[in-house]
């Protein structure tokens, strides 16, 4: 039905069925384009520079002008494996794990509990959606060490669940969710199903979930970079350096102390190989953040 | 209904930790049953550090030792806090010296004076002081020690004619000298990020931050000699002839790369910094002696350094203690960390042992390096680290900016980490004289 | 406001809810409960410290909230960022908006690469990219420095404390354009074509279409990425964190949560930190639940 987006200019995607297809225009719209292609290099500047680093040796790093790559980049690689037996690698597994298994699972939660909240009219409705709201006002740090110790005492520390578990609940989430459920999913249907005799689980399963797809991708892509890139969590709830995340890696390797030179090379090298995964992902994904409302039936 | 359940879970869960957070922490045990395998867990950041703990473990089948990679810092000392009162501290675990009183006053770090009466000779007495803060028991062994030494490029030094300075005085000359000959250079920075090196700068003045008697702690942060380092190193940035950008930034690297800064007052285990920030410079480096105050003088002070400590609430002490002992006593181990970890043991055996034969790889022009260094070793300034020691550090890193970004003088810097230290140790308890 | 299912039963939305509730009580008000707790308590010291039940953990009652209300450092903090939030968030939406509206124009080109590009920096965490950017700041290993002092300028300080203010908005701005932009946009995809077809009939130029329908359209999503951003913004810390070791220019208290950060990681003073935390988290509750309810309605509006 929907090409993906692309910079033809004919057909549009997100479109109510029955609606004219724009009228086809040949030309670029110039000034727009430009704009964009600016923003595009400002925000690839420094992903750029990186790319360059990561290909100069150590000696060169601090030699040579910014811009100029140089042939390093495989030995860098190399010496990056080698660090403690490919100890890299393992971060990178564990950052797999930690984002993969812990976004499913929370996209998991925000869609079922954003569903309820918009689909569903109840008392404390309103009450209970402003509580979970107020969990994004609550930093990370000051959640760190209290969740720590809490952790401890059902002895859990310093496990891939200590880092896990804390991760499920994502107020945004719900958030997401519940504006996404409120829009894609049709009250008729659901009204419907339940006079076929659906169950109410049932009847998420196969009736708000199928609609709530793209909602749900996003949701699992947001909670996915969240943990990603969380340094504080892990950094306190993991001891043993081979359950590390990329980020609590890194920064080992940055935060050398005095009497040892910060690894330089390799973090950039590792920085550089970190954000490969995730625009893999993002490429992947892409087209489900495609807005289809409709699943045929009639809008609101 | 659901909400009388959460607030009746939230209750429950509350009352636990509560319960928990108020009891206060259980005791330590530790097996003499040497038949039953060991196993130890360690956090460290010494680099290679599990080629040398490899070492052990092959030759000590019953006690294994896995060591954890971790980042050095106040973070990591917090970590560590954070983890013994929670009840899972690592069983070994690497502490600064000046880290060692607030490792201690927390109860994590255990008293091991049983176990090490036959270690204390192998270390000089101000080293060893640092592990037993001047009391009779002993909470961690010395592993490494940092006195400090100026290292300095010997090839621009003689590209523009400079000599080596013997005192502070003349070092201030030189850094005029150097502005004028090469603008955009600068013989040296001052780090505000860096408490260590400028704690360092002030034992060398004979600075004695904290004292005990009897039971009260005496602070004196701000005394004459603190005030004058202070005083004479702002006296350099003010007037601009002394950079005053921190270290270890890539700015600094780069600065010691292209030769536009001259030299470094660091500490012996430099060549690592400089091997791996500014690898094309080999060769070109030597130390000298610190400047001294008084012509004559020998003199210096400590940057950094660390022991290896037990924690308290570890099961298997005495295991414990002994690798402890072995990976810093041990020939074999302590060759292992000078040339695995490139740190300088500050065990006696080992600084006239034959991994220190030779000069380290950077250095190679210079022959009597490690002689040089353990004879400079040998005039390092005793110290008593206080309990508070983060937090002096923390307020030297915003005073000390302030003073910079806003040229005020430097001594009212020290004024400020006087009054920090002193309020946090009042708060909490502290008896504390001043004076 | 959603219909009543025809035969929804009564207790069913209290169980679907029920796992996120359990976790919700555990991971966020259980600590927070925890924080609330430390923040009575205190440690008190008999004698020197060193030996072993030397250190006590005491109620102190109000003592550390006192300690925290009197602390001028805090309140300097807080205005900082505030004047910090209030360039940083107009900016970054503003730069946002006008990224999501261009990628809706009809004949733009290379829209999808635009998108993608200006969508990456989310994924890099926010050490890495103060990394990244202090690699950039700094005159010496700096490019931009190398290309300003080539072209005969003299070199531009990023660093100093005046300065230091937009080269973080900068990081912020860079890291989260792009996150706000996608959610722009997607509001916008959703928005019906039809409607865009009788203003193009009337004449009406793009910009127009963009200012009078396009924007007034999606008003819900801008004003929950407002209300999302200056949260996030009043919770700024990495960035000025990951900055601070380079230059003289930031202190270790630069916002309030570096603050929190250093009594609690540096300091090892748990209890003020847990009292600064819940005084901080007051001031953003009031605020943001203030601003939220002002816009309720706007931001609510589609949930019919």
């Amino acid at each position: 039905m929907s090409t993906t987006l692309s910079t033809t200019p004919a057909r549009r995607t997100g479109s109510t069925p029955g609606t004219a297809a724009r009228p086809v225009r040949r030309g670029t719209a110039l000034l727009p384009t430009a704009v964009l292609l600016l923003g595009a290099l400002y925000c690839l500047l420094p992903v750029v520079w990186v790319l360059v680093a990561a290909t100069k040796s150590r000696a060169k790093l601090f030699n040579s002008f910014t811009f100029s790559p140089s042939g390093s980049l495989f030995t860098n690689i190399g010496d990056l494996s080698a660090y403690y037996d490919g100890l890299y690698w393992r971060w990178m597994l564990n950052t797999a794990l930690y984002a993969g298994v812990g976004a499913l699972l929370s996209a998991a939660l925000s869609g079922l509990s954003g569903y309820t909240l918009a689909k569903f009219e109840f008392p404390g409705r309103a009450f209970l959606f402003n509580v979970l709201l107020a969990g994004v006002l609550v930093p990370g740090i000051t959640l760190a060490i209290p969740q720590y110790l809490l952790i401890s005492k059902v002895g859990l520390a310093n496990t891939y669940w200590s880092v896990l578990l804390p991760s499920i609940i994502s107020p945004y989430g719900i958030y997401l969710a519940r504006i996404y459920s409120a829009a894609a999913i049709p009250d008729t249907l659901i009204e419907a199903a339940r006079c076929d005799g659906a169950g109410e689980w049932r009847i998420f399963r196969t009736v708000a979930v199928p609609s709530m797809l793209p909602g749900l991708v996003t949701v699992f892509l947001f909670q996915f970079v969240a943990i990603w890139n969380n340094f504080l969590l892990p950094f306190i709830m993991l001891g043993d350096d081979r359950k590390f995340p990329l980020t609590v890696g890194l920064y080992t390797m940055l935060a050398q102390g005095n009497t040892t030179p910060a690894l330089y090379t390799l973090v950039l090298t590792g920085s550089l190989l970190s954000i490969v995964p995730l625009v893999a992902l993002f490429l992947s994904l892409q087209r489900y953040w495609r807005v289809d409302l409709l699943t045929g039936a009639v809008k609101g | 209904m659901k909400i009388h359940k959460a607030a009746k879970l939230l209750a429950v869960t509350l009352g636990v930790s509560l319960l928990a957070a108020g009891c206060s922490s259980g005791s330590t045990g530790s097996t003499t049953n040497t038949n039953e395998k060991v196993e130890l867990t360690f956090w460290t950041w010494v680099p290679n550090i599990d080629k040398v703990v490899s070492i052990w473990n092959a030759a000590h089948p019953n006690i294994h030792v896995t060591a954890s990679k971790q980042a050095q810092g106040d973070d990591e000392m917090t970590k560590v806090l954070t983890a013994a009162k929670a009840g899972n501290p690592p069983d070994l675990f690497q502490a600064e010296y000046q880290a060692l009183p607030t490792m201690v006053s927390n109860d994590v770090a255990a008293d091991i004076k049983k176990q090490t009466a036959s270690v204390k000779s192998h270390f000089a007495d101000g080293v060893w002081q640092q592990v037993t803060l001047g009391t009779d028991s002993v909470y961690g062994i010395p592993q490494d020690s940092g006195p400090m030494m100026l290292y300095y490029r010997a090839d621009l030094f003689t590209k523009y004619g400079l000599t080596v300075p013997k005192t502070w005085d003349e070092f201030a000359t030189l850094a005029a000298t150097v502005r004028q000959k090469a603008p955009q250079s600068y013989l040296t920075t001052f780090s505000s990020n860096d408490p260590g090196w400028f704690a360092g700068l002030a034992e060398q003045a004979g600075s004695q931050w904290w004292s005990v008697s009897g039971s009260t702690w005496k602070v004196n942060v701000n005394d004459a000699a603190t005030k004058k380092v202070a005083d004479y190193w702002g006296n350099l940035v003010n007037t601009g002839v002394i950079d005053k950008q921190p270290m270890y930034t890539p700015e600094w690297n780069k600065a010691l790369n292209d030769g536009t800064l001259l030299a470094w007052p660091s500490a012996v285990w430099g060549p690592g910094v400089l091997s791996g920030n500014a690898a094309d410079t080999k060769g070109k480096w030597m130390i000298a002696p610190m400047p001294q105050w008084n012509a004559g003088d020998n003199k210096t002070g400590s940057w950094g350094g660390s022991s290896t400590a037990i924690a308290a609430k570890s099961k298997h002490i005495d295991a414990a203690v002994q690798f402890a002992t072995w990976l810093n006593t041990d020939p074999q181990a302590t060759s292992a960390l000078v040339t695995q970890g490139g740190i300088y043991p500050a065990d006696r055996n080992a600084q006239s042992g034959p991994a220190l034969a030779s000069p380290p790889d950077f250095f190679s022009n210079q022959t009597d390096f490690y002689p040089m260094a353990k004879q400079i070793a040998d005039t390092a300034a005793g110290v008593t680290w206080g309990p508070n020691v983060n937090v002096t550090y923390a307020s030297y890193k915003d005073a000390f900016a302030k003073a910079i970004t806003s040229k005020s003088a430097f001594g009212s810097a020290i004024d400020t980490m006087q009054q920090a230290t002193v309020d946090d140790m009042k708060k909490n308890g502290f008896t504390v004289a001043t004076g | 406001m959603s219909t009543r299912g025809r035969t929804a039963p009564k207790g069913v939305p209290y169980v679907f809810l029920a796992p996120a509730i359990t976790m919700f009580v555990l991971f966020l008000l259980v600590p927070i409960g925890y924080t609330a707790y430390l923040s009575l308590r205190g440690v008190h010291i008999s004698g020197l410290g060193l030996g072993r039940g030397a250190r006590k953990e005491v109620f102190v009652g109000l003592a550390n909230y006192r300690a925290v209300l009197h602390d001028g450092e805090l309140w300097r903090s807080a205005l900082r960022v505030l004047v910090y939030g209030g360039v940083l968030v107009p900016s970054m939406l503003l730069l946002a908006l006008l990224f999501a509206l261009l990628l809706d124009v009809p004949r733009v080109r290379l829209a999808r690469f635009s998108r993608i590009a200006i969508f990456l920096p989310y994924a890099v965490p926010a050490i890495i990219a103060s990394l990244l950017w202090g690699f950039l700041y700094l005159p010496s290993v700096s490019p931009g420095q190398y290309l300003l002092v080539k072209a005969g300028f003299s070199p531009v300080d990023l660093l100093n404390p005046t300065s230091i203010y937009f080269s973080v908005i900068n990081i912020a701005v860079w890291g989260g354009v792009g996150f706000n932009m996608m959610v722009m946009f997607t509001a916008l995809r959703a928005v019906p074509q039809e409607i865009y077809e009788s203003a193009r009939i009337d004449g009406a130029s793009e910009v127009q279409i963009a200012l009078r329908i396009k924007v007034p359209m999606i008003v819900p999503a801008l004003i929950m990425t407002a209300v999302f951003s200056t949260i996030a913004t009043l919770q700024v810390f990495s960035e000025p964190t990951a900055l601070r070791p380079l230059t003289n220019s930031l202190s270790t208290t630069w916002t309030p949560l570096m603050k929190v950060y250093q009594e609690a990681f540096a300091r090892d003073d748990i209890y003020s930190a847990a009292a600064t935390s819940i005084v901080l988290a007051a001031m953003t509750l009031v605020l943001s639940f203030g601003f939220l309810r002002l816009v309720q309605k706007r931001a609510f509006g589609q949930d019919r």
